[in-house]
């Protein structure tokens, strides 16, 4: 033990005590920060000798403290679980919106939707039967006709942009994903050098867990821990990032709405082109790509197929003002009947087969049993009217479901990221009592120095000046 | 559990959003004043409220079936009192011409004379036509039922119907030869012959006048037919009517708010919110800021 010892211990006390006021200034300063870690000095006592020999022995006290190391304070495993429902989350919140356009597209309950369109042609058709003879009510019903024809192809249209829209929005994701990508690739480097050469990476570590967080939200990624603070990035099993290389993904499939059947939209590895398993808002695009929106297209279609069907087939049974077979009033403007192929075929008023009774003779009757009976296949239990009511009340149970699961999770994701908040996140009670403990700590050292100060002071100037 | 202010916060702006989302709600459902303002806000209502609003399109539809109905059977009715007021006449004047010995040829030439115009009356009642069609033509597409020689020109087939409810529909024609007998001994041939007779052969007017007699009765029956339908049709509008009021209020009740209940539960929201509000502030200022020196 020299004699300057004790200095020194005051030195490496002062020094310790600034850098754990500089980590507690940090931590207040990044309070509000995004997925910022606190951070904690890590002080360890310097003690003797690790292997005492003749020459190397220690009094026992110690000589001071070391704060080389500053602790970055986060908890893996609640990262893994903010990474699940975080990917959760953003995949419901996208399918709810899908349903909530869904829902918009049909407009249903209230006067503007397909099933009041269907109410006043079927109405039509009764004014028909009223007035076989007048040709306004006829032309009226074929108006009503194109109306409900026009409230179809409407819906339909709505459907198909929402999903021109999403198919443009996974595009847009995944060159988001693909940037994200490439960053936390960059950073895994930075962080691996900084490690491997003993410098603080925490921020850096910070910076990329921030873009893993959003890659698990895009694409409900996972990590994979490595060595020196590196972390490999998968999505669905398949690595996006490892290491310091990042893969790139790719959409594959269909641009228009009509070929989801045969080349659904997909993620795919750009190299081999791999179909990944994505979660997150990419799980929900796809969903609403390939199941929702195309289900709720395809019950449009049925709807106007069961249209086209039901009234050819009731209007072929009648015979029109001319005395001919009523013609078929529906049909397609190319290829099969679709929502949004659907045409009204008829333009003659006259050519409506209001009639049930051939002519006699070559004289027409002016009959109006025909269009009765079309008015009441409003009533038929497997009809157009009671299909579509079928299909907006499942489209509602769907919706309501999506939406009340999305309230559920939000709870969850929000709890998960309140336990993380509470691990990482910078309290400032406690940084309040640290800054004091730091302080105290850091005056007393100074004292500390005084005292020995004094001490030697009176050593070295007050010692053998007797009689001077 | 270490809590963090910024875990505090998190929790508390989570709270305060929920309290906002609620109100929010409520708020819409004031402003629009429906209960279901999309499927997924009800399924069921949803499914209530659809299927009201397609009974109540039905209804309005019956409702002017049954408007039409009325006018068909009205004009019919008036149409044949006024020919049977004609044809009594036309009685009268037969039995004139029977009084053989008291009549002139002059007489029993204005006789003749009266009856065969109130013959030409007689068809133009009979072809009176209801927006373009003859009342008592069945399902001709022309314009008459009988024409100038009082041949029946009508055609027969299915009779004209009105839709008065969603099963039920009521005959509102009534066929020539229904009203006035059959062809060939129909009111008008009758008539004729009558009117030939007098002059020609007034003995032979006392089968004419109980062919007449037998006419009058057909158009009596179809009088009656008449009134019944007409008394069924009122009846079914009555049943319409009230079809039509217990279908709003049931579409009312679905898919409309209660009003003082909504107000109250925005109120009693918007307490609720102020209250996390106010809790908030309080809990996020203070920290141990405040109380060092």
């Amino acid at each position: 033990m020299s004699t300057f010892s004790g200095l020194n211990t005051a030195t490496t006390a002062l020094w310790a005590q600034r850098r754990a006021l500089d980590v507690t200034g940090q931590n207040i300063a990044n309070v509000n920060t995004e997925g910022y870690s606190r951070q904690r000095i890590d002080l360890q006592a310097i003690g003797g000798s690790v292997v005492p020999a003749f020459f190397s022995t220690g009094t026992g006290i110690g000589s001071g403290v070391n704060a080389d190391e500053v602790l970055r304070i986060r908890d893996a495993f609640l990262e893994g679980r903010g990474h699940t429902e975080h990917a959760n989350t953003a995949r419901l919140t996208v399918e709810n919106e899908a349903y909530e356009l869904v829902m918009q597209a049909y407009r249903e309950p209230g006067d503007t939707g397909v099933q009041s369109l269907l109410s006043d042609m079927w109405s039509g058709w009764e004014d028909v039967a009223n007035q076989p003879q007048d040709e306004a009510a006829r032309g009226q019903v074929l108006k009503r006709l194109e109306t409900l024809v026009g409230g179809i192809h409407f819906s339909q249209a709505s459907l198909g942009a929402q999903w021109t829209q999403s198919r443009e929005a996974l595009d847009v994701l995944v060159a988001d994903v693909n940037a994200a990508a490439t960053s936390v690739a960059e950073l895994n480097q930075a962080i691996k050098r900084a490690v491997q050469s003993g410098l603080p990476a925490n921020d850096l570590s910070d910076k990329r867990d921030v873009l893993v967080m959003k890659l698990a939200d895009q694409v409900g990624a996972t990590v994979r821990h490595q060595d020196d603070g590196v972390v490999d990035v998968l999505v669905g099993g398949m690595t996006l990032v490892a290491g310091s290389t990042a893969a790139t993904f790719a959409t594959a499939g269909t641009y228009s709405v009509d070929g989801v059947a045969g080349d659904p939209p997909r993620i795919v590895t750009a190299a081999g082109g791999y179909t990944v398993r994505a979660g997150g808002t990419a799980e929900g695009q796809l969903n609403s790509l390939n199941t929702i929106i195309p289900s709720y297209r395809n019950a449009l279609d049925a709807t106007a197929v069961s249209l086209a069907t039901s009234l050819n087939t009731a209007h072929a049974a009648g015979w029109d003002l001319n005395g001919t077979p009523g013609t078929a009033i529906l049909g397609s403007s190319s290829g099969p009947i679709t929502a949004a192929s659907l045409t009204v075929l008829i333009s003659d008023p006259k050519l409506i087969a209001a009639s049930s009774v051939a002519p006699t003779a070559g004289v027409p009757a002016l009959d109006h049993g025909n269009a009765d009976a079309i008015a009441q296949l409003r009533r038929s239990t497997t009809g157009v009217d009671a299909n579509y009511r079928k299909m907006i009340v499942e489209l509602g149970v769907e919706a309501a479901v999506a939406g009340r699961n999305l309230d559920i999770q939000t709870v969850i994701s929000t709890q998960v990221d309140a336990a993380r908040e509470s691990v990482a996140g910078v309290n400032i009670d406690e940084e309040m009592t640290n800054m004091l403990s730091f302080q105290h700590a850091y005056s007393a050292a100074g004292r500390l120095i005084t005292a020995i100060d004094e001490t030697l002071d009176k050593l070295i100037n007050g010692t053998g000046r007797v009689g001077l | 559990m270490r809590i963090t202010q910024r875990a505090v916060a998190l929790t508390s702006l989570q709270g305060l959003n929920r309290n906002l989302d609620a109100v929010g709600r409520l708020q819409q459902q004031l402003t629009s004043g429906r209960l279901i303002n999309q499927p997924s806000d009800s399924p069921t209502g949803t499914n209530r409220a659809m299927q009201t609003r397609f009974d109540q399109a039905a209804v309005a539809q019956q409702q002017r079936n049954i408007g039409d109905a009325k006018s068909w059977l009205e004009q019919s009715d008036s149409a044949l009192r006024e020919m049977l007021d004609t044809t009594r006449r036309v009685r009268d004047l037969t039995v004139q011409g029977l009084n053989t010995g008291a009549n002139t040829d002059t007489s029993r030439q204005a006789l003749a004379t009266e009856v065969a115009s109130l013959r030409d009356g007689l068809l133009s009642l009979a072809n009176r036509t209801i927006s373009g069609r003859p009342l008592f033509g069945g399902v001709t597409p022309g314009q008459k039922a009988y024409d100038a020689t009082g041949a029946y020109v009508g055609q027969a087939g299915p009779p004209v119907t009105r839709r008065v409810s969603d099963t039920e529909t009521v005959r509102v024609d009534t066929t020539g030869p229904e009203a006035f007998g059959p062809v060939g001994n129909d009111l008008f041939a009758v008539v004729d012959r009558i009117a030939t007779d007098l002059l020609a052969d007034p003995t032979a007017l006392a089968t004419h006048l109980d062919d007449l007699d037998t006419v009058m009765k057909t158009m009596l029956t179809a009088v009656a037919d008449i009134g019944s339908r007409a008394a069924r049709v009122e009846r079914e509008e009555q049943v319409n009517a009230d079809r039509a009021l217990t279908l709003s209020s049931q579409l009312a009740e679905t898919e409309n708010i209660d009003l003082p209940n909504t107000i109250m539960r925005l109120q009693m929201q918007q307490v609720g919110y102020e209250a996390a509000l106010a809790a908030t502030a309080k809990a996020l200022s203070p920290t141990l800021l405040d109380y060092l020196y």
